[in-house]
């Protein structure tokens, strides 16, 4: 099973005809679409630093210097995969009737007592990158770290260069603004 | 003395067997030990051939029940499956509907070994067993399980189970998912897995304490027949198919299905998944301050976290942890650690196994870390607590783990798979119908709503990605029959979506006119423990759904409305103007709208809101846009302020343009406004941290925070480490 890199195109962005996607939504996985996505991401990022990972719309977990980074497709580079990018980013809070009436007016307004709705951007393009809605006071989440290097090493069998230790470096960073 | 002698295999009693089959599970990693499954492959189209035998019993004796059954649930919603179990109780397949009971069928089955039923109870062919304890196993109350064995020449060799919703488990009113209720006294009638039937009949005495104990007998006892019959209907074939294909046969190749798709499971988490760590988290909120219960002390309106991590191993296991949970409150929705096993399987049932081959193998590469004692989802005063309900919170869990489980998809590249789902809630009722019973009622719908989007097109509007009985309730006539009240709106409403660059589903609010009653009371039906906190739904750049809302709407003189021939409110229109423009009061009764008397004319209304939308909402197509437009499911307000979208509207053609050039520009300056009105991250850390060293936040929080922090020491120390807190500070 293999689609071609037009159908995948086409597929992401939401252009193939129906016909053809629920095809591939109904029928059996395709081993190779990791590295047909990467490809694909890969021609549309304007930094030549090889992708290692996808991490959402935009963020890609890439190679830069011996290091794995991560980085908007705008170049705007986010630091190290194993703390939260979000910690480098704009963020905008929706902590107040007002703001949050922009995005869900009347009734369909969270309660700003209770709920935050925080809007992470990227500094240097303004995509916005991701919106997180939790109880005021909740740590910023990590969505997602993901183990690039059990993957290339366990999962496609060929490991990367350079393997690094997977940990959540997050909180060194927020401890030193403790201080 | 002689040695008793077993109902199983070779004269083995059943516990004897359950304790082999997890033994060797144990030993090597394989279901019932088989390292080496052969005889499936030996033969593949007679392996096709057994499965598909299997599958269409099961089927069949679906639709059976759905022709016996008098219910909307079982013949509208089809809220009803089968399974087929070895003797041990692992499933070895399930019929077409809700994924949800693979496990939990057999946990019950389970249940009755580890009681040593067989010698303390007995276990005979013809024997009914039913249960719907969700500490034994089950997600609510009103789920319950007939379950039936299945015996050759005196050999258990299995069982089939049915699982059926109920309208009416004599609960304290209103309701079959009853919220008024903290004591266990309270859930309505139990069933531990008792014996009500036997030689394939029915038990008199069973039959007149249904008749005694609820409002709604006869759908009861129908219910049960129609899973009697579907059970001896599934029986039968299976009596055939050993006879045909050989007992011997049937042993091994039931249990290799199992440990087939075991190995297909991890490699389907292997092929389409990245190994690694992804977490959100659930808040779940309980207004029970105004609850009227008899057990004061719940009076407390209370919100627990459910932080979630699921840990992708490089082995293809999946690890879920839930960490950090608060604790148990008196409130109907307190889960159990078999409950979430529901959860866990219509996720992964839907989105991995979706091939019909799923069973107990598709759970086994799953590790649910059991919760903390004492927490919302492994109460230990299970005696005394209602668990009626735990449904609502734990519906929430799997809507987050299934967008976990969709950002994982994301990064391997099968956005097509990804996708997030957003339950409701809503009505139910008790009181007079239109024929002068009194009875629970649910009012119709709670569903009609969007589930979120994918990584390759919009959400599904007014459905559902994933086949859960709310994204279809069936027809509106046939609930009319039942519920004294009348539908009288079926509009989309625009305002129910979660924004992005691919939108969520566009939902379709429940608005319903009380007639013919002569009495009647209303309270909550939950679908969701989410009211003021909204789901965290959005995928990357999307936004999640707002809040929903539970509405009485109440005429100020309905009777000379009529009679001057004034419209009726038929549609709700723009959330923030409904007061305005409704000729009457507009009761925003909250996720769990405690008891009130209803009266002929009001309105209930559930005003739903969609999971998640993905991707930057201005990135969204001009095409999709004008498209949505025109189709209705999109305003000019939210074409302008949410897609930063040109657009206008020509009277005379009713057309919407989009004008291309204007859009790029509005685009920009939307970006330019991010960043001005942006702040670094480490500022607003700053600032957050300050209210909470302040305890500047609302007094429900700190105690949530408190809750979670009081169960889970390393919780607490990620709290401290993310926000930098001294090691002595308290919530």
């Amino acid at each position: 099973m293999s689609y071609s890199k037009e159908d995948l195109r086409d597929l992401y962005d939401g252009v193939l005809p129906w016909h053809k996607t629920f095809e591939i939504i109904s029928k059996p996985k395709d081993d190779d679409r990791f590295d047909k996505y990467v490809a694909f991401l890969q021609e549309r990022v304007s930094y030549s630093n090889k992708i290692l990972m996808p991490l959402g719309d935009h963020l890609n977990v890439v190679a830069k210097d011996g290091e794995r980074i991560v980085k908007c497709d705008c170049g705007y580079e986010f630091g190290d995969w194993r703390q939260n990018w979000k910690l480098n980013a704009l963020v905008l809070s929706r902590d107040d009737t007002a703001k949050l009436q922009e995005i869900y007016p009347g009734l369909k307004c969270p309660n700003p007592d209770l709920c935050e709705v925080r809007e992470f951007y990227c500094p240097n393009c303004g995509s916005l990158l991701k919106v997180e809605a939790v109880p005021v006071g909740y740590p910023i989440i990590f969505d997602a770290l993901p183990d690039i290097d059990s993957f290339y090493r366990e999962w496609l069998g060929r490991p990367l260069p350079d393997e690094k230790k997977l940990e959540d470096m997050t909180y060194a960073v927020t401890k030193n603004w403790g201080k | 003395m002689t040695e008793r002698k077993g109902i199983g295999e070779s004269g083995k009693t059943l516990k004897q067997m359950l304790e082999e089959d997890d033994e060797l599970y144990e030993a090597t990693g394989c279901y019932h030990g088989i390292t080496d499954p052969r005889v499936l492959a030996e033969d593949p189209i007679r392996g096709e051939l057994f499965h598909s035998r299997i599958m269409a019993s099961l089927i069949a004796g679906r639709e059976t029940t759905r022709m016996v059954s008098g219910s909307p649930f079982v013949r509208e919603v089809a809220e009803l499956c089968l399974g087929i179990y070895t003797p041990e109780g692992d499933n070895i397949a399930q019929s077409t509907g809700i994924q949800i009971h693979i496990k939990l069928m057999g946990d019950n089955i389970r249940w009755m070994i580890n009681k040593n039923y067989e010698e303390e109870v007995g276990i005979n062919d013809g024997d009914f067993f039913i249960s719907n304890d969700p500490v034994i196993a089950g997600m609510h109350a009103a789920d319950v399980y007939d379950i039936l064995p299945i015996f050759w020449d005196e050999e258990l060799i299995g069982w089939v189970s049915t699982v059926i919703m109920e309208m009416d488990i004599g609960a304290v009113s209103p309701g079959l998912m009853p919220l008024a209720n903290v004591e266990r006294g309270t859930d309505g009638i139990r069933f531990c897995c008792e014996r009500i039937g036997s030689k394939d009949k029915l038990n008199r005495d069973f039959e007149h304490k249904i008749d005694l104990c609820l409002d709604m007998a006869d759908i009861f006892l129908l219910d049960r027949k129609g899973a009697m019959a579907a059970n001896i209907r599934v029986r039968e074939e299976i009596k055939r198919i050993v006879s045909e294909f050989g007992l011997d046969y049937y042993k091994r190749a039931t249990r290799e299905l199992i440990e087939e798709e075991r190995r297909n499971q991890i490699a389907r988490i292997r092929q389409r998944m990245i190994p690694g760590r992804y977490r959100s988290v659930v808040s779940a909120e309980f207004p029970m301050a105004n609850q009227p219960v008899a057990w004061i002390p719940a009076n407390k309106d209370h919100i627990r976290l459910i932080p979630i991590q699921m840990d992708v191993l490089p082995s293809g296991r999946l690890v879920l942890d839930f960490e950090g949970t608060g604790e148990w409150g008196w409130h109907p929705c307190n889960g159990t650690p078999q409950a979430i096993w529901g959860a866990a399987s219509v996720s992964v049932v839907q989105t991995l196994s979706c091939d019909g081959r799923a069973n107990l193998g598709s759970l086994l590469p799953i590790d649910i870390k059991k919760p903390t004692p004492d927490s919302l989802l492994n109460p230990v005063q299970i005696k005394k607590l209602a668990t009626s309900t735990p449904w609502a919170p734990l519906l929430d869990v799997f809507g987050m783990w299934l967008h976990m489980l969709g950002a994982a998809y994301y990064l391997r590249g099968f956005r097509e798979e990804t996708f997030n789902y957003r339950s409701s809630a809503g009505w139910q009722m008790a009181g007079y119908d239109q024929t002068g019973n009194k009875r629970p009622m649910i009012a119709a719908g709670t569903g009609y709503f969007g589930p979120g989007a994918t990584g390759v097109c919009d959400g599904v509007d007014c459905g559902g990605w994933l086949a859960t009985p709310e994204v279809d309730m069936g027809s509106v006539e046939v609930w009319e029959m039942f519920v004294p009240h009348m539908e009288i709106s079926r509009r989309f409403d625009p305002y129910s979506v979660g924004y992005g660059r691919f939108r969520s589903g566009v939902a379709i609010p429940v608005v319903s006119m009380i007639h013919r009653s002569q009495q009647l009371v209303g309270s909550g039906a939950l679908g969701t423990a989410s009211d003021g906190i909204i789901p965290n739904l959005g995928q990357f750049g999307g936004y999640p759904g707002g809040r929903r809302n539970t509405l009485l709407l109440r005429y100020d003189n309905l009777p000379a409305r009529m009679e001057n021939r004034q419209p009726l409110t038929h549609e709700l229109g723009h959330p923030a103007t409904l007061q305005e423009r409704f000729p009457g009061r507009v009761h925003d009764c909250g996720l769990m709208p405690a008891p009130t008397e209803l009266f002929e004319g009001d309105i209930l209304a559930n005003f739903n809101a969609a999971a998640g939308g993905l991707g930057d909402p201005i990135e969204r197509s001009t095409a999709a846009i004008r498209t949505d437009l025109d189709q209705g499911l999109c305003s000019e307000w939210q074409a302008r302020n949410m897609y930063c979208a040109d657009v206008s509207h020509d009277g005379q053609t009713k057309e919407w343009t989009v004008d291309e050039a204007a859009t790029a520009q509005l685009r920009a300056a939307k970006r330019q406004e991010r960043v001005v009105r942006g702040v670094p991250v480490k500022e607003w850390w700053q600032t957050s941290r300050k209210k909470l060293i302040e305890h500047a936040i609302d007094a429900k929080l700190l105690e949530m925070y408190r809750s979670s922090a009081k169960l889970s020491p390393s919780f607490a120390q990620e709290l401290k480490d993310f926000w930098s807190l001294p090691d002595n500070y308290a919530f």
